[in-house]
């Protein structure tokens, strides 16, 4: 009988239930990984809560990283950070799969497989809203000084986005705050960034921005208006580079300050 | 005469744009750097795109002039010195502290400076190179600089210069040295190929030097580019892509920009407005060349030739040289070399790369292919997997162009919805043996 090993929607999550199933011996038949809440319940198969240790967790990733390189990790980090979810199934699949090729380090290779071509999916589409959030994000500088910005990604992108930044404004104070995932990433100057959970009590605090703040603003939008070749003006072209739903958020979009 | 009063940093920031929006280059790839920690800024490998204007294209760089102020009278240009347009300059101070403000709020990845030239080359390069020297030394910035060499100026000072900037560009301004005689007479061909010829010398040079020491100081590291425009003068699609495959021959070029000429001023030494617009479909179709040239080895007398001097409006020409070339077609996916791959149409070179890596595990299917990222409704006329076509095609120039240019209506509803049904047992009426038993 097939066992569903269910697990919450985190890296650490996804991993201890990858380590269940892979330490139970199954085959790729035998077994899924679903996610907590976004379960599509089926007959005929077991349920079972995977309890959630780092230890676990750490023991997928070293495993991953030993027999199917760095490059595959990297692939399936990111893969695992989708909001898609059957990325569990997928990873676990791409794993089983690697057990079977003579050369597993070349599992991202395998494009004909099912699995690895979602998980290959997947990582190409978390790589891409980081990439594209990368350019799209916009901070704006709070009374105190802070820089802060708000993102609402579908991907759980920020601990991507994070080194990006602390690479880039090494010694500026901000703060990346993901809606959609109610986590911030937060960086001192000089120090190493960290990721906290849950949400502020205070909304207001991020509402109230330093006085030059709004004249940069208006430069920019000024900017971004007279830039454009009026002769050469193609809408399409540019809602297909630029989406509607990350210009929310972009300074030269909206009308608010944030 | 009129006296002009002190702008408004709005304002000048607003004319300055408006007068550096041709120019086309707005790239910030070709280099990755990391901040020291001391300062802001870090340069990504692929370059990114903070924005996008009304017009499509990307906002990369703070795309400005240092002046409007020009002593040249370029026919094409908005700055002239016989247009009548305010003029204004910025200083040192307020270009740094435009692009710091700006790329802390992450608007940009970077500076592109540019500018007209006020009083003499030297002058406006001594200028530019103040510029970039306090917001390289004093504000520390570390992000992308594109600057513009200007023809004429001191070798030395455009040496000085390659050492601040990323990538630097001198504008070719017009394909062939007769048009940029006719439009631009205050420059000359020579003129605009020699600080080419020296920052490409100075890049080999500095190439060296870094081998030899680890932290030599970097001389343009992100290459040089040049931009030309196109449609303002006579040349032929064929006589463009060879000036520019010439350019990345002999100058190691590492970029060549079209752009398509928009009217701005009234002359008449230009092409009568036509009310058509800018030729941006030939803009797109160099660009597509200018591809082939530089990531899919195709040469410039391959795709088009002195009889037949212009692109097909119709097709890119990628397809267009396929369909020119049936001869050679069908490649079989499995088999084909890399460089065979690279010419089929819907087949770009990510995919040829992923084809390359994933037929070393087990044959590729046409449902394969479209999870690699093959264009199959462009590339089926091309290829066949395990020797089977698609579906049955005439290898025919005529019917493959009819069916690429009816694509989606003219193919089989399989093909449209691509997949393959799997076929079933137990469908259709007629009896037929399995195992030798007859099922009915």
């Amino acid at each position: 009988m097939k066992t569903v090993y269910v697990c919450s929607d985190t890296v650490t999550g996804i991993f201890s239930g990858i380590y269940d199933a892979w330490k139970a011996g199954k085959r790729e038949e035998d077994c899924e990984i679903a996610l907590r809440g976004q379960l599509e319940q089926q007959l005929f198969c077991d349920y079972v809560e995977a309890e959630e240790t780092e230890h676990k967790a750490a023991a997928v990733e070293a495993l991953i990283m030993k027999h199917l390189g760095a490059k595959a990790y990297h692939d399936i980090y990111h893969a695992v950070l989708s909001s898609d979810p059957k990325k569990g199934d997928a990873v676990l699949g791409t794993m089983l799969a690697a057990k079977e090729i003579p050369d597993s380090t070349r599992i991202m290779e395998h494009l004909s497989h099912p699995k690895v071509e979602k998980v290959f999916e997947l990582c190409r589409n978390v790589f891409g809203e980081t990439h594209s959030y990368k350019g799209f994000l916009r901070f704006c500088e709070l009374e105190n000084g802070v820089l802060y910005a708000r993102i609402e990604p579908k991907n759980q992108i920020l601990t991507c986005l994070a080194p990006h930044f602390a690479a880039r404004l090494p010694v500026e104070n901000w703060m990346i705050h993901d809606v959609t995932h109610k986590t911030f990433a937060v960086h001192e100057a000089g120090k190493q960034w960290v990721i906290a959970f849950g949400g502020p009590a205070d909304e207001e605090v991020f509402k109230r921005v330093s006085d030059r703040e709004k004249e940069y603003v208006r430069l920019w939008r000024g900017f971004c208006k007279t830039i454009a070749i009026e002769s050469r003006t193609n809408p399409r072209c540019q809602m297909q580079h630029l989406p509607l739903r990350y210009r929310r958020e972009m300074a030269e979009f909206c009308n608010n300050s944030h | 005469m009129r006296i002009q009063e002190a702008l408004s940093m709005y304002d000048k920031l607003n004319i300055l744009t408006d007068a550096a929006k041709y120019d086309v280059a707005c790239t910030s790839s070709g280099t990755s750097r990391k901040s020291d920690g001391t300062g802001i800024g870090s340069c990504e490998q692929s370059g990114i795109c903070h924005s996008f204007s009304a017009d499509g294209r990307c906002i990369s760089l703070l795309k400005i002039l240092f002046t409007n102020e020009c002593i040249y009278d370029c026919k094409y240009c908005v700055n002239r010195r016989s247009n009548d347009v305010v003029r204004t300059s910025f200083s040192p101070d307020e270009v740094c502290e435009l692009t710091m403000e700006f790329y802390r709020r992450n608007y940009i990845e970077g500076l592109f400076l540019s500018s007209g030239i006020l009083k003499s080359p030297n002058y406006t390069m001594e200028l530019i190179y103040a510029a970039l020297y306090r917001l390289r030394r004093e504000y520390n910035f570390q992000g992308y600089i594109h600057v513009k060499a200007i023809p004429g100026a001191d070798p030395e000072l455009i040496q000085k210069l390659g050492f601040l900037a990323d990538r630097m560009s001198v504008n070719l301004e017009l394909p062939t040295a007769e048009s940029l005689k006719a439009l631009a007479p205050n420059k000359t061909r020579k003129n605009i190929l020699t600080p080419m010829r020296l920052v490409q010398n100075r890049m080999t040079e500095n190439r060296q030097e870094i081998q030899l020491y680890r932290n030599a100081p970097r001389f343009v590291p992100a290459g040089q580019s040049t931009q030309m425009i196109i449609g303002a003068t006579p040349e032929t699609d064929y006589q463009i892509i060879q000036v520019a495959e010439s350019l990345y021959q002999k100058f190691e070029l590492k970029r060549v920009f079209y752009s398509a000429f928009v009217h701005v001023n009234d002359d008449a030494a230009l092409p009568a407005k036509t009310g058509e617009g800018p030729p941006l479909l030939r803009e797109h179709r160099l660009y597509q060349a200018d591809w082939l040239l530089r990531y899919y080895h195709f040469r410039a007398e391959e795709l088009l030739t002195e009889e037949n001097p212009n692109f097909n409006v119709l097709f890119d020409p990628k397809c267009n040289w396929a369909l020119k070339h049936l001869e050679e077609f069908p490649v079989e996916v499995n088999r084909a070399d890399y460089k065979i791959l690279l010419r089929v149409p819907g087949i770009g070179y990510k995919s040829a790369v992923r084809i390359v890596k994933a037929r070393r595990l087990g044959s590729l299917d046409f449902t394969d292919l479209k999870k690699i990222g093959v264009v199959l409704k462009r590339a089926l006329y091309f290829i066949t997997c395990n020797g089977r076509m698609m579906y049955p095609t005439r290898m025919d120039e005529d019917y493959i162009t009819r069916n690429l240019l009816y694509a989606g209506e003219k193919l089989p509803r399989e093909v449209t919805e691509m997949g393959y049904r799997q076929l079933s047992l137990f469908e259709g009426g007629n009896g037929y043996c399995e195992d030798g038993i007859c099922v009915q």
